[in-house]
Parts: C-alpha cells; sequence; structure tokens
C-alpha cells in the first residue's frame, strides 16, 4: 500500500485496510467482527480495565486487550482462537462473579452489553458459590440520577466521562478492590449540566434515570427519533414513550451536531408536556370570558379578523410576533400569511437586532474542532448552548484549539481560554470596533469606553492573526443596539486578513434562532436573507401598539409581557390592541390578554424542520400522539380563507417542499436528505453594507448599566417547579463588583433593590467581578423575577440599586 | 564485598558530614567532566539492574527518554511494600545520602531538574532523616542551582503515599504523587516518554539508584566483574521467615540460597527442615525444599521456576501449612488489588474465599482445580502486575505442595469435619 496512513492487517483472516492508530477494536468493526467491551467508548478513549475485548495477536506473547492496541503494519489478529473464548469466559465470569442479576427488574434489561456479552461469550454458566456482594441498591447522585451500586461493574465510563468530557470530575472512584464505587466528589450532588449522559453510556443497569427507574422494560417503548428543542444546538435525541407517555429521553449520537451527548434540560426537562398550564383548545374571549371554539373555526376568524383590520387600516396596522421556538414549516407559513396574503412586513422574532447571512463562511460544530483558534464573542455556552460549550471544550482540551474570549461577563469557560478579555457592559460596539481596527490598521480603542487595556486588545489581536483557521461563536443576543452590524464589519475584517481562513457560528440560545431569519421571521428581510422593505421590529410594534397606530398582533409562542423589556408597558401596549391572536402551547401572562387563542402542539406533539446554529437543517419528528391539529394545519387554514390559490399541504413535508423551493439556501433541503444527520442549507449571503457608527452608551446621572444573564435551567414555562431539575433553581441574585459594592456600601449576601421603568427586583448581593465596575450582571433565574421589565429595550439599561 | 552496606553501621552516618568522612559526594567530579550520555553509558556498561522487582537494565532505560523534551524528572520509588521486603527502608533510614548522591548522578545523566522521592505512606521516620539530609545537601550546595559550578540544577523533594502497595508500581506511583487516584495508567506511553506531568520521567528503585555512585566512582568495568555474566554486582536481600538470624544481607549475584539461609541466615530456627521458600518477595512463585541450591540471580532463579523480584527472601520450615500461608497471601493481594480491572478486583477475592474454605476444612478437590483455573483466567489478563502477583502464591502452592492441599480435603471426605 503505498498510503502512509493506512495499515493492512488481517482479523480472523480476513485482511483490513484501516487508517494509523485506529485501535483493533474500532478495526474489527469494518470487517464485520465484533469484540466485546464494557470500558471502551469511542468518546472516552482507550482504557483498558474491564479486560473483555482480550484478543491473539500473534507474535505478541500475552494476549492484548482490543480497545487500546492500535494497529500495526501486517498485524495478525484472532478473536476466536480457544485462548480468545477462553479468557473471554473468564473475565465475564469475574464480571458476573458479584453482578445481581436482576435482569427481570432491571432498566438495562434488553439493552444491556452485559446481557449481550454473555449471551455471545459467555459461558451461560457460573462456578460462584459464595454470597454475592451485597451492596447498597438505592443511593440518589442527584435528583434525577440513582446509582445501584450493585449492579456496577467498575468500567469507569461514568468517572471518564465526567473528568474528560464534562471537565467536571464531578464523579469519582472510591476505595479499593472490591470495594471500589463511583462517587460523587466530596458527597456533592453530582448537579452538572450534562449528567445525564453517563445514564446512557453506562454498560449496566447501574446509572440509571430516577424519573424511569422500574417504569417500563425497554423493549415495550415506542422510540422516535426526534430533536431537543430547547435551544440552538438542536441535538439528536430518542424519545420513549408507552401509551402515549412520555417515558425517557435518551441520546441519539449524531457527530456533526451533538458528538453522542445530550444535557439535562434536553433529558429531564419535558414536564411541560404534560403541564396543567397547557393550552388544549382553542377559545374566543367574549365580555372577558373564555369560550371553547373549533380550532379551525378559530382560525378562520382570525383571518377574517385580520383581513378586515387591513382592509380598514391597511397592511401596517397588523403585525406578527413569532419566536425561534417554532419549526420552520410553521415559521414559513405565518411568514406567508403576513407577507403574501395581508401584505405587510411587520414581522419580528426576537428583541435584538440581528440580519441573516454571514459575511464569511458559516461554519457548522465540526469546525470547533477543525479550527486553530476559536474567538467566542458575548457568548456563554454552558448556559446558552450547553453542547456548543462540551464541543468547545473537546476542541481545547483534547484538540490542541485554542480559545480567546470576548465577553462583558466572566463565563465557565474562562478557565479553558488562553486569553480572555472583558469589555464594560454596553461597550460590545465599542470593542468590536477596536478589535476590528486593531486587526486592520493597529490600535487598541479606548480603554476608558471599552474597559479593555491595549496590551490585551494587542494580545488578542496578535492571537487571532497567529491562527490559521478562525472559528467565530458570537451570541447576537447579547449585543446592544446596532453592535451586530460592527461584528459583522468585524468578521469580514478578519475573514481579509490574508491566510487566515474565517467562519463564523451565529449563536443565538433558542431553538430555530437561524430557521427564523431563514424564514423570514424579520422585518427586513424575507425568507433567505432577501432584503424587503423594512416593515415594524418587535419593540417597534410595541411602540405602535401602545400608539394606537398598530391595531392588530398575532403572538406566535411568544410572550412578550414577560420576556420583552419594558415590563408594565408592554403588557399596556397589549392590552390596547384591537385585536390580540395567542397561538401558543402554554397559558401565559399574554395569552391572558387575548381575544383568539390557538393552540399551539410544540415538541413532542409536532413534526417539522429546524436549522440549528451550525445551519444545520434536521427533522423533529413527533414522539406523542395529539388529538389537536398541528400548527402548520391552522396556519393553512389561515392562508387558504384568505387567499384565491388555496394550497392543500398533507403532511409537513407538502411545506417542507414548498420551503426547498421558495426560500434560498433551502433547495437541496426535502424530506430525504435531511434523513440521517440533517443536511446544512446553503448560507445566506450577507448583505451587511458599510461600516457602522459606534453608538453612543446613554448614560444615566445614577444607577448601574444592566447586564442580564442566561441561564439554562430557569424557573419558567418549560421548567415548572416540580420539574425533576429544580434542584437547578438559584434564588434571584445580583452580581455587583467589588468597587461598586463598596461604593454602595454592599456586603455578601445584603438583600439588594434593582429599580428602573417603574419595576422593581430583589436579589441577594454576590460580590463578584463577574462584570466590569459600573455594572451589575442579574441571572434570569425565573419568569416571575420580573427581570426583562428593568430593561428599558434598544440600548444599554440603567437600574437603581439600593438596599433592601 | 559491600557496595550499599559498606558503612551501613557507622554511628552518625546519616549526616552529610560522615558521609562525607566516609568518601561520600565524592563522585560528582568525575560524573561532572563527562557528558550526560557519557554516565549513561558507564551505568549501561555497569549492567546494573533494576532491584525494585522486574530487574531492567538501569541505563537502557535512561536511554528510552524521549529525545529533547523538557523538563524530565526523575521519581525514586521508595514506596517498599512488598511483602518481606525492608531493605530500600534500611538504606533510606541509615544512608540517606548515598540515596541523594545516586539522584544527582542519575540527574545528570538524564539531564533532569526536579527529583522526587516517593516513599509509603509508612515510611515517615525515614521521610524526616530525609528531609534533614536534603536540607544538608542544599546547604552544601550538592542540589539547588548550579551544583558544583556544573551548571546544572537540581530540587528534590520527598512526597509520602497514602497507603497502598499498588502505588509502588510505576505509573500508580506517577498518578498518585500527581495527587489522582493510586490506579496503574495504560502503558504504552512509558514513562520515560510521558511520566510524571505527562513529561519524560526515570522511576528507579532506591537500591538502583543508591549502586550509581559507587558505579561512577570505581567504574563500570569493575562493577561488571562483580557477579555473573547477566546479573551484575551486588543484591541487598531482605532474609526473612523460619530463619534464625533474619535481616537484610548484601551478597554477591549468583551465590547459592542455600548459603544465603544456612550461613549469613544461619540456618532454620531449631534446626528444623527446610520445607519451602519464597526466593523474591511474595509476588514470586514459592519454590520447595530440593530448589535451595539455586543461584541467587535473576536467571537461575527463573530457570528454577520463580523470579528474584524484589530480592526478599521468605523460609517457610516444615512446620508449615501451605495453604494457610497461600490464605494470608491471598488476602493481602485481594486487599490491595486497586481495583481497577475486572479479573484482579473479583478473581483476588475468589480466590481468596476459596483458599478460606478450604483451610477450614471444607472444601474438595474440585475447589483447587477450580483455583487453577482461576489462576489460568487471571494470568497475563489483568491491566498491571499485580493480578500476575496475585497469582503466584496460590498457583505454586498447589503445584509444588498440592498434597497440603489434600491433605485438607481428606479431613472433609474422612468426616473429621462437619460442614
Amino acid at each position: 500500500m503505498s498510503d502512509d496512513n493506512q495499515v493492512n492487517i488481517t482479523i480472523n483472516d480476513q485482511p483490513v485496510t484501516v487508517p494509523k492508530g485506529t485501535l483493533l477494536v474500532d478495526a474489527a468493526k469494518e470487517v464485520g467482527v465484533e469484540i466485546p467491551v464494557f470500558c471502551y467508548h469511542e468518546k472516552l478513549g482507550p482504557f483498558g480495565c474491564c479486560r473483555m475485548c482480550l484478543v491473539e495477536v500473534e507474535k505478541m506473547p500475552k494476549l492484548t486487550t482490543a480497545c487500546t492496541q492500535t494497529v500495526m503494519p501486517d498485524m495478525v489478529v484472532r478473536t476466536e482462537s480457544p485462548k480468545v473464548v477462553k479468557a473471554q469466559q473468564g473475565v465475564l465470569e469475574f464480571t458476573l462473579l458479584n453482578h445481581p442479576l436482576d435482569c427481570p427488574v432491571c432498566d438495562k434489561g434488553g439493552e444491556c452489553p452485559l446481557q449481550d456479552n454473555t449471551f455471545k461469550f459467555g459461558s451461560g454458566t457460573t462456578r460462584m458459590e459464595f454470597d454475592r456482594a451485597d451492596n447498597d441498591k438505592v443511593t440518589p447522585l442527584s435528583p434525577v440520577i440513582t446509582i445501584d451500586r450493585e449492579r456496577c461493574i467498575a468500567c469507569q465510563r461514568c468517572t471518564r466521562y465526567s473528568d474528560i468530557i464534562e471537565q467536571e470530575q464531578a464523579l469519582v472512584m472510591l476505595n479499593r478492590g472490591f470495594k471500589n464505587e463511583v462517587h460523587t466528589f466530596c458527597d456533592e450532588p453530582y448537579a452538572t449540566r450534562y449528567s445525564g449522559n453517563v445514564i446512557d453510556i453506562c454498560p449496566v443497569g447501574a446509572l440509571t434515570n430516577t424519573e424511569f427507574r422500574f417504569k417500563a422494560r425497554s423493549w415495550n417503548l415506542d422510540n422516535a427519533e426526534t430533536l431537543c428543542a430547547h435551544c440552538g444546538c438542536n441535538c439528536n435525541m430518542t424519545l420513549g414513550s408507552r401509551t402515549n407517555k412520555l417515558m425517557r429521553i435518551q441520546t441519539r449520537p449524531n457527530d456533526l451536531v451533538d458528538d453522542g451527548w445530550i444535557c439535562d434540560k434536553a433529558r429531564f426537562g419535558y414536564d411541560f408536556i404534560e403541564s396543567e398550564d397547557r393550552l388544549l383548545e382553542a377559545g374566543t374571549v367574549v365580555g372577558g370570558a373564555r369560550k371553547k371554539v373549533n380550532a379551525l373555526d378559530a382560525a378562520v376568524q382570525v383571518a377574517d379578523s385580520l383581513s378586515k383590520i387591513v382592509d380598514e387600516y391597511g397592511p401596517e396596522s397588523v403585525g406578527f410576533l413569532g419566536s425561534a421556538y417554532g419549526t420552520n414549516e410553521e415559521l414559513y407559513l405565518y411568514q406567508k400569511l403576513f407577507r403574501s396574503v395581508l401584505g405587510t412586513n411587520n414581522l419580528d422574532h426576537k428583541t435584538y437586532q440581528d440580519t441573516p447571512g454571514l459575511p464569511i463562511d458559516h461554519y457548522d460544530f465540526l469546525n470547533v474542532e477543525t479550527a486553530n483558534l476559536v474567538l467566542l464573542i458575548g457568548s456563554d455556552p454552558a448556559e446558552e448552548l450547553p453542547i456548543l460549550d462540551l464541543r468547545i471544550k473537546k476542541a481545547v482540551t483534547r484538540r490542541g484549539v485554542k480559545l480567546a474570549i470576548l465577553n462583558d461577563q466572566k463565563t465557565a469557560l474562562d478557565k479553558f481560554a488562553e486569553l480572555s478579555s472583558t469589555y464594560n457592559v454596553g461597550a460590545d460596539g465599542a470593542a468590536l470596533s477596536a478589535l476590528a481596527n486593531g486587526l486592520a490598521e493597529g490600535g487598541a480603542g479606548d480603554e476608558s469606553v471599552t474597559g479593555i487595556s491595549a496590551e490585551q486588545m494587542k494580545s488578542l489581536v496578535e492571537l487571532i492573526r497567529s491562527g490559521k483557521k478562525v472559528c467565530v461563536v458570537y451570541n447576537p443576543a447579547s449585543l446592544t443596539g446596532n453592535s451586530i452590524h460592527m461584528l459583522k464589519h468585524l468578521l469580514s475584517v478578519i475573514g481579509k486578513i490574508p491566510d487566515i481562513e474565517c467562519g463564523a457560528i451565529p449563536a443565538a440560545p433558542s431553538t430555530n434562532a437561524v430557521g427564523a431569519m431563514d424564514m423570514g421571521i424579520l422585518p427586513d428581510f424575507s425568507p433567505g436573507g432577501t432584503p424587503a422593505d423594512k416593515g415594524l421590529s418587535a419593540m417597534e410594534m410595541i411602540d405602535k401598539a401602545e400608539s394606537g397606530e398598530l391595531k392588530a398582533l398575532l403572538m406566535y409562542r411568544s410572550n412578550p409581557v414577560v420576556d420583552f423589556p419594558g415590563g408594565k408597558r408592554v403588557e399596556a401596549a397589549l392590552k390596547n390592541l384591537n385585536l390580540l391572536v395567542v397561538h401558543d402551547m402554554m397559558e401565559t401572562e399574554t395569552s391572558q390578554l387575548a381575544h383568539i387563542i390557538l393552540p399551539s402542539n410544540g415538541p413532542g406533539y409536532d413534526e417539522g424542520t429546524t436549522t440549528n446554529i451550525g445551519g444545520r437543517v434536521q427533522y423533529r419528528r413527533r414522539g406523542l400522539n395529539t388529538k389537536n391539529l398541528p400548527d402548520w394545519k391552522i396556519v393553512s387554514k389561515m392562508i387558504n380563507s384568505l387567499s384565491e390559490e388555496p394550497v392543500e399541504y398533507i403532511t409537513s413535508f407538502n411545506v417542507t417542499e414548498e420551503i426547498s423551493e421558495k426560500v434560498p439556501g433551502y433547495g437541496e433541503i426535502n424530506k430525504k436528505s435531511i434523513r440521517k444527520e440533517g443536511k446544512t442549507r446553503e448560507p445566506v449571503t450577507s448583505v451587511n453594507g458599510s461600516v457602522p457608527q459606534v453608538e453612543k452608551v446613554n448614560s444615566a446621572d445614577q444607577g448601574l448599566k444592566l447586564r442580564v444573564a442566561t441561564r439554562l435551567f430557569t424557573r419558567d414555562k418549560i421548567l415548572s417547579t416540580s420539574s425533576p431539575l429544580a434542584h437547578h433553581f438559584l434564588p434571584s441574585t445580583v452580581n455587583v463588583h467589588a468597587d461598586d459594592a463598596a461604593k454602595l456600601g454592599f456586603s455578601e449576601g445584603d438583600e439588594a433593590v434593582l429599580s428602573a421603568n417603574g419595576a422593581e427586583v430583589r436579589a441577594k448581593v454576590e460580590i463578584s467581578n463577574r462584570c466590569n465596575p459600573g455594572a451589575v450582571i442579574v441571572p434570569m433565574v425565573a419568569d416571575d423575577q420580573g427581570v426583562q421589565g428593568l430593561a428599558g429595550g434598544g440600548s444599554v439599561s440603567w437600574v437603581e440599586v439600593k438596599k433592601g | 564485598m559491600k557496595i550499599l552496606f559498606k558503612n551501613i553501621d557507622m554511628p552518625g552516618l546519616t549526616s552529610l558530614s560522615v558521609y562525607e568522612g566516609q568518601g561520600g559526594y565524592q563522585s560528582f567530579k568525575k560524573a561532572f567532566a563527562q557528558k550526560p550520555e557519557e554516565i549513561v553509558e558507564i551505568v549501561k556498561a555497569s549492567g546494573l539492574r533494576g532491584r525494585g522487582g522486574a530487574g531492567f537494565p538501569a541505563g537502557l532505560k535512561w536511554s528510552f527518554l524521549a529525545k529533547d523534551v523538557f523538563p524530565r524528572y526523575l521519581v525514586c520509588n521508595a514506596d517498599e511494600s512488598e511483602p518481606g521486603t525492608c531493605k530500600d527502608r534500611e538504606l533510606l533510614e541509615k544512608n540517606p545520602h548515598l540515596l541523594i548522591e545516586g539522584m544527582i548522578l542519575t540527574s545528570y545523566a538524564c539531564q533532569v531538574g526536579t527529583a522526587y522521592i516517593y516513599y509509603r505512606g509508612e515510611f515517615q521516620h525515614a521521610a524526616d532523616l530525609m528531609d534533614k539530609a536534603i536540607e544538608e545537601a542544599y546547604a552544601k550546595g550538592y542540589l539547588g542551582k548550579n551544583i558544583m559550578g556544573s551548571g546544572m540544577d537540581l530540587d528534590l523533594y520527598t512526597h509520602l503515599g497514602a497507603g497502598a502497595y499498588i502505588c509502588g508500581e510505576e505509573s500508580a506511583l506517577l498518578n498518585s504523587l500527581e495527587g489522582r487516584r493510586g490506579e496503574p495508567r495504560l502503558k504504552p506511553p512509558f514513562p520515560a516518554v510521558e511520566g510524571l506531568y505527562a513529561k519524560p520521567t526515570v522511576v528507579n528503585n532506591v537500591e538502583t539508584l543508591s549502586a550509581v555512585p559507587w558505579i561512577i566512582s570505581e567504574g563500570a568495568e569493575k562493577y561488571a566483574a562483580i557477579g555473573t555474566e547477566k546479573s551484575k554486582g551486588t543484591k541487598l536481600v531482605s532474609v526473612s521467615g523460619h530463619v534464625k538470624k533474619p535481616g537484610n544481607y548484601e551478597i554477591v549475584l549468583g551465590m547459592s540460597t542455600r548459603e544465603l539461609i544456612y550461613d549469613l541466615a544461619g540456618g532454620i530456627r531449631d534446626d528444623n527442615k527446610l520445607k519451602a521458600f519464597i526466593p523474591g518477595g511474595s509476588s514470586t512463585p514459592m519454590l520447595p525444599a530440593d530448589k535451595v541450591d539455586v543461584g541467587y540471580d535473576y536467571e537461575s532463579i527463573q530457570a528454577a521456576g520463580s523470579m528474584l523480584g524484589s530480592g526478599a527472601l521468605i523460609v517457610m520450615d516444615h512446620t508449615v501449612n501451605v495453604v494457610e500461608a497461600t490464605l494470608r497471601l491471598s488476602y493481602f493481594y485481594m486487599h490491595e488489588s486497586c481495583g481497577k480491572c475486572t479479573p484482579c478486583r473479583e478473581g483476588t477475592r475468589w480466590m481468596w474465599q476459596i483458599l478460606g474454605k478450604l483451610q477450614a476444612g471444607i472444601g474438595t478437590n474440585g475447589h483447587v482445580d477450580k483455583l487453577l483455573d482461576i489462576c489460568d483466567n487471571m494470568s497475563f489478563k489483568c491491566f498491571c502486575p499485580l493480578g500476575d502477583a496475585a497469582v503466584g502464591p496460590v498457583a505454586s502452592s498447589i503445584k509444588n505442595f498440592r498434597s497440603d492441599y489434600e491433605e485438607l480435603v481428606k479431613k472433609l471426605q474422612g468426616g473429621a469435619v462437619s460442614v
């Protein structure tokens, strides 16, 4: 073989050629030879402790473990020789020696590697004549994971996962010999953001899902290959149900998206599916009372009412507030209803500025690992996009990728960064501009504005320049004012540096933020990033509702009363509308104000495609049945009742077909092409034009700038107080810089009252230098915390912080 | 011929001045006049082998260090825990400067800037003595920056383990030294390539490093002239068990075991009959009395079916019930198995359970055969040598003393013991 990177070996007399460095256990798969394993997991790397994979290699004096031995030229491997068979039976006998054999009641039964390996490679009998080890059967490691210590075979997959993948070392082995046990570090609860993955990788029934324990046999589950709908990663998962009840959620590895992991919110955050607050019926409000109506009738009524308002006040008088939680199909149809049928461009799905397309490559997740440098801007992946967080940790700890961070707050990833610069809250535009200028022509910006020293800025510029391949990951939702334009300018500057390949991932936290932009749920762009005459943005629609110019709003899975800046003002504005339609899956503060209510199915019950932040379009399959109509049917009913050329869609894929036809970039997206791993859509070309001026940060006479920080586990409509993840909920806190705390006379733990806009939020003071002086960070811990009410919307918000 | 124990009982030898008075710390001049690689060659030529148990040529081990990768570390393995072995302890407690000198020379040869001595947890006294000796060596300029104007820097630290036999295995030792769980690491990479903190590391036993000053001062040829063809030099042997004068003896490799037992150690207690001996520490297979003329060197003992190991000769007279002795040894391995790999974790316990049954007189011949089969399922199938070590006493006791087992089995068949 002329290729130096390929190695020829034979396994059980079958020749096989594999890349250098391949482990025997993986090489064997190439020729359909199964070498049994327990401790080996391809994501965790070789370890060699369970000894299940012993094989015979010619010229080696001892049997060797196939999970630790890499291929060597002309190796002759035997996996079925008498020596190997004896060893396999021996190891299995040892493994089962003190294993309880309570398979009939074990959650792992039917999908257990120990059962399967014993079936295929074991002797079927035991010579054990002593009492089996008597260990604890039920020990919670956390509220969601329970360990059965008798079943544990000490393969250390879980402890290695916590060490290597999570980089937390939250699970450790304790004690020695046959007394060794998996424990949490210092007996703290195992409460990482991704703890549940150990349940899936446990090769026996030791680590069990507390929610699922003893609920069902695995072979009786109906499994739907679906997607997580919590964040912009769109991790693949399997939803297992029994008699239409959700039983459990597991990983469904897709290396291009999730690398085989899901976060705990994906796995345990599903109690909304059966929440009492679900909106299940369409209704109309007459005289303050809600009356149940048929959903299709309600849809027709919505269409008629909107059309009447358009006739009377013009198309500018109606608007659509969508959300990045809908599927592409649902959002596309709403876009069609409002733009094509009703003739308005008043569409938006967010309260911050964003524009589709990038002046450089739109990178997918894999590029995080293949880059030399990841530049993280304004993003906190651990709280916003947990599986991206794991991918970045992998890149840094195992792929030698450098990490540079530019943010207004310190995050958990800082300790992995080569360089981490903190700009002043609200100075994102200035910091991005300084960096762009530094890269283009030198200079470091004004430290008194940006909060970043000239020296740090210089190091950051040098670090970026030293990278051959730079992957920028930015969170558009953390940028203020028009900074998104500055960011896109920065991207084009980096893209123009000779010999640097550069791409970016717009790491917006919401599920389908990229899809929502692609589908044209934007005031200034039609689907596919085609510029359109500018309609009203979300915040402008609230303004116009307040002033009475906007007469009707349709909210699709959006809850502005709580989620929008402005607080009470938003509620008052909505009350001012002639028509408020809310199409949602939950009763919300906004649905309480609605005139017409439409039920939305939402994740679990719905189906359709979503586009993740890497631009990958995947299919979210329905996991549970519902009698309710799919959302897209309700929207298409509205369209058809107004349109002269009705289009009947039989399945959601019919809508996908229309997207494929009509939306630039989605031409290759169809049922077949996205089936397995999804497919990346063609990136939208940026239409970002001239370099914007840095907006001057508005100042206030007193008070501090407010930064609301996203948290993964927020108590809200999705994770209620009865959620199994409730142990992650935190009380309301405010991070105050030590300098400001000294000025304000605050000590750690003091009660503070934050006020602005007529809204008040109480919070415990945490003195930490999480942000630069002059600002406070308030983590969003609950939707009724009211923190969005403090924000004014638009640019930087100021709050007054007083002792409570 | 005494090299390591030349002045071992001299009063005050632990102090630097007395040690120097006996010619200590004189090897530097000669060593620093040569290139590090030349020192490695000298040690190679001397034929010095690792005295910790495996007997791997020391100079060769040094030459495996990853080229041009720095920093490098030297770690002295003072986790002397093999049952029967107590030679390092005597060196450490009575002549700490000899080890320091050996470590300075080895660090020079291997271009090491930081060295550690990893003590078994119980060696607090020895570590305290060593800390004083290290302090003196720093004060004299033998440690620290630019040692004796050679341009070589060396810092030396002591570290106490927490009481685990497995930490005598070099990669588990490195884990423990780094503050991790004491479990053996996957090899390759070997410590010479990725050892302490993933940097090239030499790990040598106390006795090995203590032999280096003599080799440098007297020359490789002189050392190589001692002993047998492949087992060069002298070896400290800890003789224990049923002898009249148990203790540590420095012998020239190749001396007959009979001479060791009957001359140096004064013969069997009460002039009893020799029944069995374990030549190289509890991990090495036991041998019957008729092998007593075996030469005490690596090759001869191997040919006789055992190993020289760490040089701990455990002598058992005819009063010993081999099954009981094996039961006690198997308890040790069960207790010390780290639990990382399945065969060792489960097998050591199972063997101990079965041996307990046999010793209680309620076992059968089937149990003896089962033990042999468990030994076969463990042999060379464990992650590290501890598993094989645990097999050693069980398999060899059955092979050589099956009659002792059958004696106990007969009791059951004869109805002497009720089940």
